[in-house]
């Protein structure tokens, strides 16, 4: 194993490890909450990296999909007795179905109507979550969710009540949806994405199908976007039209940019970073939406790339190195 | 339906159907000559407004001076914008095109929400009540004035377009940037009248609207993604297009608000703009394919 890849594995093993103690340091609410942000926003990064990063498909709808989970399950739980497993199960097949919809229909076109395609996309949702009335109950939103249980394996009965308990339930879940991204990046499928988004043309000319690859992202980050937000809403005990806020869009975009699209550990980074941050420096939700906008623009004018983008760049510029040969 | 009811109705949504036109043109032709989609349009449009707010409220100042100063100020922003901003972006891709605009959008928005809160502020003048009545349809007097303001905004930007040398050589760029190029023409120079034109209807849209509506920082948000779907409807980049389909918009949408309660009236824009994409991806009134 190289030297960098060894970092790499101690680094996770050490960040997995302080993720999974917090608890028992400290039954914090204020620290579990910002854990529970940051499990729900890296499923949703990494989704939109995925399909932006890897794909090369600029997405508004990742927030769509994250809504369309969270009124599945709180509507399944509620209204037909369903566990939370299966329901949040259901809000990510329903938002993986959607999304194949809405990819289907505008990728034949090119990448461009689908990107303006997916933002009337999240805005309808928006719209429908607020004037279906007697479905969703309109702008005032389904308040007051039970407390959720799940049944584990070993008859025990899990009440997951407590703050520690949503922080390990969405961890959990977290770590499931990055390890599966992870896989399918650095297999055959990931290159294949890749290849689609340097060069459709070339990939074609080598026997990849792009829609097929462009629509396998797109499914993908729709489950999981879905299924988080089938989770994270018990977090809430609400869902009303807000969880469609364009605020998601931007904050996820943002993880993704400055992390550097189409690099994994850049775009876990920057989640982390961005979801501390901010909260750290106790900033208000207008100024921390300005201090996201000045950093957009400024990535976006100085460096492209983000943090991966220039890791590689660093990277690629160390293996050029002349070196001297051992005598 | 009564039909001085229905007369109101329609007269209502033309005057609305015009501000989106102002709206969506500057739009249109800032995609047009720089193939730049300007996420923060909308908020350009809000400043407009808010900035009509101050100057009236604030420092007195009457109708028409205020709309003048606010869209020469829009259009002087949109000479400092291009050349802080989207300049660097000249053969740049379409995506990075539309983050830096929404980088742009989000300081914009949420700065102006830190500084005045999101109290919806009304902007009272000397005409607020003051209305013309024809038979049974009464209409007041400030929803003419932005009428007339965008019609005259129509009409100048017309003229610019088709009958002085820099307006053809705005059409010259949006249509074969190189070519323009070999024949002498400075693209920078004509990017930057497009983006100070199209801030500037942007900035008079806000002015216009300000004292017929509540004034609030969120305001320009929503516009926006409207005028987007009208662009694509009407056909990107093409500026007449863009004009018909947001007065056709208005018009439907106050006639549907006001004859069938309860519809979802903002959803109409985007289902017309997807059904649009779906079987004709030009617009109704584009040529080839360019989305």
């Amino acid at each position: 194993m190289t030297r960098g890849g060894s970092l790499r594995t101690a680094s996770v093993a050490l960040g997995a490890g302080t993720l999974l103690a917090v608890p028992t340091w400290t039954g914090n609410e204020y620290v579990l909450a910002l854990g529970v942000s940051f499990a729900t926003f890296s499923v949703l990064a990494s989704g939109l990296n995925l399909v932006y990063g890897y794909t090369g498909l600029l997405s508004f709808a990742q927030v769509g999909f994250f809504g369309i989970g969270a009124y599945t399950a709180v509507l399944l739980v509620l209204e037909r007795g369903w566990s939370l497993w299966t329901g949040a199960a259901a809000g990510g097949v329903l938002a993986a179905a959607v999304g194949l919809v809405i990819g289907y229909s505008s990728l034949r076109l090119s990448r461009h109507a689908f990107a303006i395609v997916s933002l009337s996309f999240a805005l309808l949702c928006m719209i429908v979550a607020r004037d279906w009335v007697s479905l969703t109950r309109g702008s005032m939103g389904i308040p007051g969710l039970p407390t959720p249980t799940m049944n584990l394996p070993g008859g025990i009965h899990w009440r997951i009540a407590k703050p520690a308990d949503f922080y390990y339930l969405l961890l959990g879940f977290a770590c499931a949806a990055q390890a599966m991204i992870y896989v399918v990046v650095t297999s055959r499928l990931g290159r294949a994405m890749r290849a689609v988004k340097l060069n459709e043309a070339l990939a074609q000319s080598q026997g990849i199908n792009p829609l097929a690859y462009k629509l396998l992202a797109l499914a993908l980050s729709a489950l999981l976007a879905g299924a988080v937000g089938g989770l994270f809403v018990f977090y809430l005990t609400i869902v009303d039209p807000s969880i469609f806020d364009f605020y998601y869009t931007e904050t996820m975009l943002i993880m993704v940019i400055m992390g550097g699209p189409g690099s994994f550990w850049g775009v876990l980074l920057s989640t982390a970073v961005l979801t501390a941050l901010p909260d750290a420096l106790r900033f208000t939700t207008d100024l921390r939406m300005v201090l996201y906008g000045g950093v957009l623009i400024a990535v976006m004018l100085v460096f492209p790339g983000g943090l991966g983008g220039w890791l590689q760049r660093r990277r690629l510029a160390r293996w050029r190195r002349p070196r001297s040969l051992p005598s | 339906m009564d039909l001085s009811v229905l007369v109101q109705l329609l007269l209502n949504g033309v005057v609305i159907g015009v501000i989106y036109a102002l709206v969506a043109m500057g739009l249109s032709l800032i995609f047009g000559v720089l193939e730049i989609v300007n996420f923060a349009h909308g908020e350009f449009y809000m400043l407009g407004a808010m900035l009509a707010y101050f100057l009236s409220a604030g420092m007195g100042l009457g109708y028409w001076p205020t709309v003048l100063m606010v869209t020469a100020l829009a259009a002087s922003l949109g000479y400092v914008l291009y050349e802080a901003l989207l300049v660097s972006l000249r053969g740049e891709s379409f995506e990075r095109s539309i983050l830096l605009t929404l980088g742009l959008s989000m300081v914009l928005q949420n700065g102006a929400v830190f500084l005045f809160t999101t109290t919806p502020r009304m902007m009272l003048t000397g005409l607020t009540y003051r209305n013309v009545t024809v038979g049974d349809v009464r209409v007041s007097v400030l929803r003419l004035f932005a009428l007339g303001l965008g019609l005259t905004a129509f009409a100048a930007l017309y003229l610019i377009l088709y009958r002085t040398r820099v307006g053809k050589a705005m059409r010259g760029v949006a249509q074969n940037r190189e070519a323009a190029l070999m024949v002498g023409i400075d693209p920078r120079a004509v990017s930057r009248l497009a983006v100070a034109i199209g801030i500037g209807l942007s900035g008079l849209a806000g002015a216009a609207l300000a004292p017929v509506y509540a004034v609030h920082p969120l305001m320009g948000f929503s516009f926006v993604f409207k005028a987007f779907a009208i662009i694509i409807i009407g056909g990107l980049g093409h500026i007449s297009g863009a004009a018909i389909a947001a007065v056709a918009l208005g018009i439907l949408e106050s006639l549907v608000g006001g004859v069938l309660p309860l519809v979802m009236v903002d959803a109409l824009a985007f289902i017309a703009m997807i059904a649009i994409l779906l079987f004709r991806p030009q617009g109704l009134f584009g040529r080839g394919v360019r989305v």
